[in-house]
């Protein structure tokens, strides 16, 4: 019983230091591959998914991959506090999406439409990663 | 959807938006203060910081002993080649 005991602590105690180690990984983690993928996916997928499944919408359609080669322009340019900008606005978008689909009744229809609350969730994570990074540098 | 509807779900997003980053972005500042003023205040720090300026120092004051070492060195080499010149000289002196 008592081995029993011990054993369980052990794996807690593991899988304790597991999710911290996951939780140190996400909040602290370089963020410019997912950025990339964010922007990629925002001058790519973004317009055509929308224009396919909401119909023709210009802020949407347009705008959208602006701000993603936007995205890309200062991860390019290795700049913080263009990254923080680009991010935001990204996060904006990917928010804005979320929000359409659930005012078009679109958002609990298929677990495949929560995948804008996936990206909502992502680019706001990387937001705040870069946020970090900025303070992290200035504070020394 | 019509384009009013789009505008106004649009404004106001980008407003729901700029709040919730103002709030997370309020609440890094005041974590990143908190751990400046913990990390300004923490002994390990500190004495890390204070061996790093005795490291610092005392680099210094070895580099300005090996200067005074090569200079003593010298001196004693001229003094050496001096002494065994006055050392001859008296000898050609007790010769005579």
């Amino acid at each position: 019983m008592n081995r029993l005991k011990l054993k369980a602590q052990e794996i807690k105690a593991k899988l304790t230091a597991r999710i911290d180690s996951l939780r140190i990984i996400w909040q602290y983690s370089d963020s410019q591959p997912t950025e990339i993928t964010l922007a990629a996916a925002l001058v790519i997928l973004y317009p055509i998914a929308t224009y396919l499944e909401l119909g023709y919408s210009p802020i949407m359609q347009v705008l959208a991959p602006i701000a993603g080669l936007y995205q890309l322009y200062c991860v390019s340019g290795r700049c913080l506090s263009c990254r923080v900008r680009a991010s935001w606005v990204t996060f904006s978008f990917y928010l804005l999406a979320a929000v359409m689909y659930l005012y078009c009744g679109l958002l609990f229809k298929g677990p495949s439409y929560w995948g804008w609350i996936l990206l909502s969730v992502s680019s706001f994570g990387s937001l705040k990663r870069i946020k970090k990074e900025e303070l992290h540098r200035k504070n020394g | 959807m019509d384009n009013n509807t789009q505008i106004i779900l649009a404004v106001v997003t980008l407003l729901g938006s700029a709040g919730i980053w103002k709030y997370a972005e309020a609440r890094l500042r005041v974590k990143a203060e908190l751990r400046k003023e913990e990390q300004s205040t923490n002994d390990t720090v500190l004495y890390r910081d204070d061996l790093r300026n005795r490291v610092e120092e005392m680099d210094k004051a070895l580099k300005e002993a090996h200067k005074e070492l090569l200079e003593l060195t010298q001196k004693v080499a001229k003094l050496e080649t001096e002494n065994s010149f006055l050392r001859r000289e008296i000898d050609i002196l007790k010769r005579n």
